[in-house]
């Protein structure tokens, strides 16, 4: 056997320390995206004070969040597993647009009380399971499928109401925004009920170890019998339940059902799930990232506000934190190939 | 030879993709026949006229969508690459036309300007999708999410194009029977892309790319020259059809080209190109974008409420996307 | 070593590719507390066969038995539930989770409660099953991604011994398929008291490494494999390295089978010259110089870094150390097509996923690499194309209906066929052919042997990676031979004269 001869380093040991290099670099994304938030924090305090810093826009901020947030979580499981949800503007809309015609409202005469929210969710949800089901059996790529389907569910939401926005009149839904409890108001609970039930599918449910080997290598589930279809569309479901609800909460706060709703959430959640962490590629993140990753997104927005930035702005910096966070977490190299 | 041959073992991709053109021109044919017979005037002359061309900005569109998507790409941002095109045009028709003198010349300038800028667009989009290797389509979602936000910069409210300088843009109404000389132009436009996708090495390395980037990569095809060329044809595109687009309505909107992604990607899907790329062409798009130009105006025409247009071409979308979509790779991971 | 009662065997299995016979009835058998190793070179069978016994492949014919029951696995959890369980090459850990629950991956449901899973419990069992394996100080609730690849081996390891662990104080089995090729040597000696540690319950291990010393160290007995048969079994006892050897090459093909009165010498110009070149992490210090006129044949086990030295040599990635020169010009590829434009060209490995556009004709694919050969200006033109594809569907006998059909309507032997048109089209000088005569039958290999002893006749430059070490030794003027990223050895190979198997396999492993 021929001797080797001595060299500065071994294969073995560059192997290693590309292997540590690489570790390195993973535990600094993982931290990156804390000191981000931080920084933007500190940046608006400084330049804003009292303004950026007091308790009222603390509230403000939580409320802002709210909806964002909801987005962005079902928006997160969709990433985790590799696929992608492009329906949010349509899916949203369309819950906020359903909402305003199926309660009191001063263009239809249904008044389904609070079974008329729960058919909005319900709407969303069905689109959500559509999606999926499509995605999977047909096999089109999801950002294909549901690019479609925002169209279509913006279209149906147009029709639901034929043109002119219904007013919500229902007295409870009316004063519901304006409920406050703890100082933090009402919206606000319902999206930290939905992070909490988030947390808990990711964190304690077979389900949610199965999403991340989904995002991972897809063989693993089918060696265990596990059906990679069936993770699929369930997180394509669950996404159209998040969605439904936020279009609903959306509806409820504008006092009324409008499929324009939907239109400003989907880059801040594009941009929020993959800021906070998750990659695009699928199998690492979660809920957790998602919630640092909204509220960069949402103090970003509001500090730009109180900073005076021109609003069309905004979505321009959302599509540049897109851009930017992807290129940051995709593969690289010659090999790599893109589509 | 020992190892038996299986003649004719996979005839299916030939035939599908001859299934969705088929499927256009007789969904041509059918709804052609349905519209008249609601409407017999839908075949007058008035209508004609309107419907081929209004069908020319989005022909330009899909043609530059085409190349993309022969890649296995796809380019999202279209739509406000067109937008940012529509309103630079008429701002530079607006407020620099009236010192250059002659109307056309400022709408020449603009031309120019506005080609220059899809140029750029599709430059960056390919730089940031080709070098820094980020999916095209989210890539193109950022800087769609980027170009919204530059068209409201430009002009927050439609503008409409100055009476004085309606002379450089009055080509848009010129028209020779039916046929407008908008859709003439469109259509040599169409010509070029066509030798340019069938006779050219950069033509064969997009179907290469498309249907093996690896091995083309392998066999010495250059990749990211020829992706980066697409991508900036597909911008230049988008921003002749929203230059097209401010011809025709004398006037700009920064969310003009917003409807038009979908409409682009149902005409290039109906027109048989496949969402996996490799498979298609330019020619097939003429009749896909025909297809929905025939839908929206006859839709149009009856009265149909606008909001089925977009339930309907979502539909369409996913038909014809369905049909095309190579399922022949066992094992295949879909995402 | 007393006899034991028999755990597994399998007798006469059988495996078609298609047309490949990549199993031609080989037979196995492990008895119980013994660790059996098989070795082969790459090829022989070693992988399928483990692969039909995990579930993954049905076999074509044959029998297996499982502690005296039929067995007969339809996929990986019918193996593990009869007792049979893999640790893959590739880790099947979920970097993402934690250890303990990728030990337990799918079956979440004995910890669950009311829907939700009882972390605390899942843990504590956790523990224990890494206890079992001796490795109780790593930390159930630890990421996998944090852990070193040792590490994982081990996690990997109680995973498998957890899902085949039996109740009914029946005996499994455990594969091993190079499960050291990334430990190091400490590390794989941990691994191995591991082995022994589960062989002495009882259980039966199967070992696969293409180390040699290895396989002598910790086996009880070896399997030999050769071309998709057993050569025999042998006590681990009885076994020396160059005895394995001699079994796992067998004799060689007849001369006239690699046309050797058609061997030239090479000429003295050099043509690509390789100076200390080394890609970080994979080979290094890789040194060699080659001749017009030459047929270098380099061979190596798989993830020896030849693979990785042809994508090298043709632009596919950048070299992180040394140079490559072509003609004596230091040669800096960016990527294939700047080697393509400085005539270097590499018929790649795998033909479906790196050689051919299955949705481009026959006339398109042999015309992919020589755009500028056949255009006029910024055009292509057909008729040029056409004439090129009907010349060599002709001289090679491709089996088309014509130059305008799809490559996916062709068959396997003639899609390479095409591929290898394109490499005669390009008119590249140098040629790396990396398996170049894969899936094809006999007598395709031929026309090829005797289309590479043409253009070595007309001053061209070959680097060969064989399909098998028979066809690089037969082909070559000279053998490269690489171990561990590391070239390990240098035969000459003229006609009369050729190194034996023995010799280069030896340098191999």
């Amino acid at each position: 056997m021929a001797a080797k001869q001595p060299t500065p380093m071994t294969i073995a040991e560059e192997f290693a320390a590309k292997v540590r290099r690489d570790g390195q670099r993973e535990r600094v994304m993982r931290y990156a995206p804390m000191i981000v938030l931080l920084a933007l924090v500190l940046i608006f305090t400084a330049a804003r004070g009292a303004a950026f810093a007091s308790f009222t826009n603390m509230v403000a901020i939580l409320n802002q969040l709210a909806i964002p947030l909801l987005v962005a979580l079902g928006l997160t499981f969709v990433i985790m597993i590799g696929g992608i949800d492009l329906s949010i503007n349509g899916t949203v809309g369309m819950a906020a647009a359903l909402v305003g015609v199926l309660v009191m409202n001063n263009r239809f005469p249904l008044n389904l009380g609070f079974l008329g929210v729960l058919l909005a969710v319900l709407g969303s949800v069905l689109v959500g399971l559509a999606v999926g089901l499509i995605h999977v059996y047909l096999k089109i790529p999801s950002f294909m499928v549901s690019f479609a389907f925002m169209y279509v569910c913006k279209g149906l939401g147009l029709l639901s109401y034929a043109g002119q926005p219904p007013k919500i009149i229902d007295p409870l839904l009316v004063a519901l925004p304006k409920t406050y409890w703890l100082g933090i108001p009402f919206i606000t609970w319902v999206a930290v009920a939905v992070l909490l039930v988030c947390i808990f599918i990711q964190e304690y449910t077979a389900f949610g170890r199965y999403i991340y080997a989904v995002g991972t290598d897809e063989t693993i589930l089918r060696a265990v019998g596990v059906s990679v279809n069936r993770v699929k569309v369930m997180v394509f479901t669950l996404a159209g339940l998040c969605f439904g609800i936020a279009g609903v909460l959306y509806g409820i706060r504008l006092g009324q059902g409008d499929v324009t709703a939907g239109n400003d959430l989907m880059f801040p959640a594009q941009a929020a799930v993959v800021v906070g962490g998750t990659s695009l590629s699928g199998g690492k993140g979660g809920v957790t990232n998602t919630i640092v990753g909204v509220l960069i997104m949402t103090v970003l927005a509001n500090g730009l506000l109180l900073v005076g930035v021109n609003s069309y702005i905004k979505t321009g910096i959302e599509g540049l934190i897109i851009l930017t966070a992807v290129a940051l977490t995709v593969a690289h190299g010659a090999k790599v190939v893109s589509k | 030879m020992s190892q038996p041959t299986k003649p004719g073992a996979e005839k299916g991709p030939r035939l599908r993709d001859n299934l969705v053109k088929y499927f256009s021109f007789s969904a041509i044919v059918i709804l052609v026949v349905g519209f008249t017979l609601a409407r017999p005037n839908f075949l007058g002359v008035a209508n004609l006229k309107t419907l081929l061309s209004d069908s020319a900005p989005l022909l330009i569109m899909a043609t530059g969508m085409t190349l993309v998507l022969l890649l296995g790409s796809i380019d999202l941002s279209m739509g406000s690459v067109c937008s940012v095109a529509n309103v630079l045009t008429v701002m530079i028709i607006n407020e620099l036309g009236p010192q250059l003198g002659p109307p056309a010349l400022g709408a020449v300038v603009a031309l120019l300007a506005a080609a220059a800028f899809g140029a750029v667009a599709g430059l960056l989009l390919g730089f940031v999708h080709v070098k820094l290797k980020v999916p095209s389509f989210i890539a193109s979602l950022g800087f769609m999410s980027l170009w919204q936000s530059v068209a409201y910069l430009i002009t927050a409210a439609p503008v409409s194009v100055a009476k004085v300088m309606w002379g450089g843009i009055n080509w848009f109404k010129v028209t020779f029977g039916v046929v407008g000389l908008s859709l003439v132009l469109a259509l040599a436009w169409v010509a070029v892309a066509y030798l340019f996708q069938s006779r050219t090495s950069f033509g064969k390395a997009l179907y290469a790319i498309g249907g093996n980037e690896r091995a083309a990569r392998i066999a010495g095809t250059r990749v990211d020259q020829a992706k980066i060329v697409a991508f900036v044809l597909s911008g230049v595109c988008a921003a002749i059809g929203g230059y097209f687009l401010a011809a025709k309505l004398r006037s700009s909107a920064p969310t003009v080209g917003d409807p038009f992604t979908l409409l682009i990607v149902a005409s290039v899907a109906l027109g048989g190109t496949s969402l996996s790329g490799g498979r298609g062409g330019v020619l097939g798009t003429v009749v896909g974008a025909f297809t929905v130009s025939v839908i929206q105006n006859g839709m149009n025409f009856i009265k149909v409420d606008a909001y089925w247009q977009s339930i309907v071409f979502g539909f369409f979308v996913l038909a014809a996307v369905a049909i095309s979509v190579d399922r022949s790779t066992r094992g295949l991971v879909v995402k | 070593m007393q006899e034991s009662k028999v755990c597994f065997s399998a007798k006469g299995i059988v495996k078609h590719y298609g047309a490949t016979h990549a199993l031609k009835g080989v037979d196995l058998e492990v008895r119980e507390g013994e660790i059996v190793g098989l070795v082969g070179e790459n090829g022989a069978g070693k992988s399928t066969l483990l692969k039909i016994i995990i579930g993954a492949e049905n076999p074509s014919s044959g029998q297996m038995t499982m502690e005296d029951q039929p067995y007969a696995p339809k996929n990986p959890m019918e193996a593990n539930a009869a007792g049979v369980g893999m640790v893959f090459q590739e880790q099947s850990l979920i970097v993402n989770l934690s250890v303990g629950q990728n030990i337990f991956f799918g079956h979440e449901r004995d910890f669950r409660r009311y829907g939700v899973i009882n972390w605390p419990r899942m843990y504590k069992q956790a523990q224990r099953v890494l206890e079992e394996v001796d490795v109780g100080h790593i930390n159930p609730r630890k990421k996998v991604s944090d852990l070193n690849f040792a590490t994982r081996q081990m996690v990997e390891i109680a995973k498998v011994m957890n899902v085949t662990q039996r109740t009914d104080g029946r005996k499994c089995m455990i594969l091993l398929d190079e499960p050291t090729s990334v430990l190091s040597e400490e590390e794989t000696e941990n691994l191995f008291v591991q082995m022994r540690k589960i062989a002495a319950c009882g259980h039966a291990v199967v070992f696969v490494s293409h180390r040699l010393d290895e396989i002598l160290e910790v086996t009880d007995r070896i399997y030999v494999y050769k071309d998709g048969a057993s050569v025999g079994s042998l006590n681990t006892g009885d076994a020396t390295e160059p005895l394995l050897y001699e079994m796992m090459v067998g004799r060689s093909t007849t001369s006239e089978y690699y046309k050797l009165e058609r061997q030239v010498e090479p000429q003295d110009a050099v043509v690509l010259e390789a100076k200390g070149l080394g890609l970080s992490g994979v080979f290094k210090d890789v040194n060699f110089a080659l001749r017009r006129g030459e047929v270098l044949g380099v061979c190596g086990v798989v993830g020896s870094g030849k693979e990785d030295v042809c994508e090298v040599l043709c632009g596919d990635q950048k070299p992180t150390a040394g140079a490559l020169y072509i003609h004596g010009q230091k040669a800096d590829f960016q990527s294939p097509a700047q080697a393509l434009a400085a005539g270097v060209l590499m018929i790649p490995k795998e033909r479906l996923v790196e050689g051919i556009v299955r949705t481009l004709s026959v006339e398109d694919n042999i015309a992919a690499s020589n755009h500028r050969l056949v255009s006029k200006g910024p055009f292509v033109l057909a008729a040029r194309v056409r004439e090129q594809a009907l010349r060599l569907i002709g001289r090679l006998r491709i089996k088309t209906r014509g130059p305008k059909e799809l490559l996916m309507q062709l068959s396997g032997g003639n899609q390479q066929k095409v591929v290898f048109s394109r490499a005669l089209a390009s008119k590249c000088e140098i040629l790396i052919l990396n398996h170049p005569t894969r899936g094809v039958d006999v007598g395709a290999k031929e026309e090829f042997y005797g289309l590479i002893r043409d253009m070595m006749q007309e001053g061209k430059a070959v680097i060969l990676l064989g399909d098998t070490l028979d066809e690089c030794i037969g082909m070559s003027n000279r053998v490269l031979v690489m171990k561990d990223g590391r070239l390990s050895g240098a035969f000459d190979a003229p006609a009369r004269g050729k190194p034996s198997q023995v010799d280069v396999v030896s340098a191999m492993m």
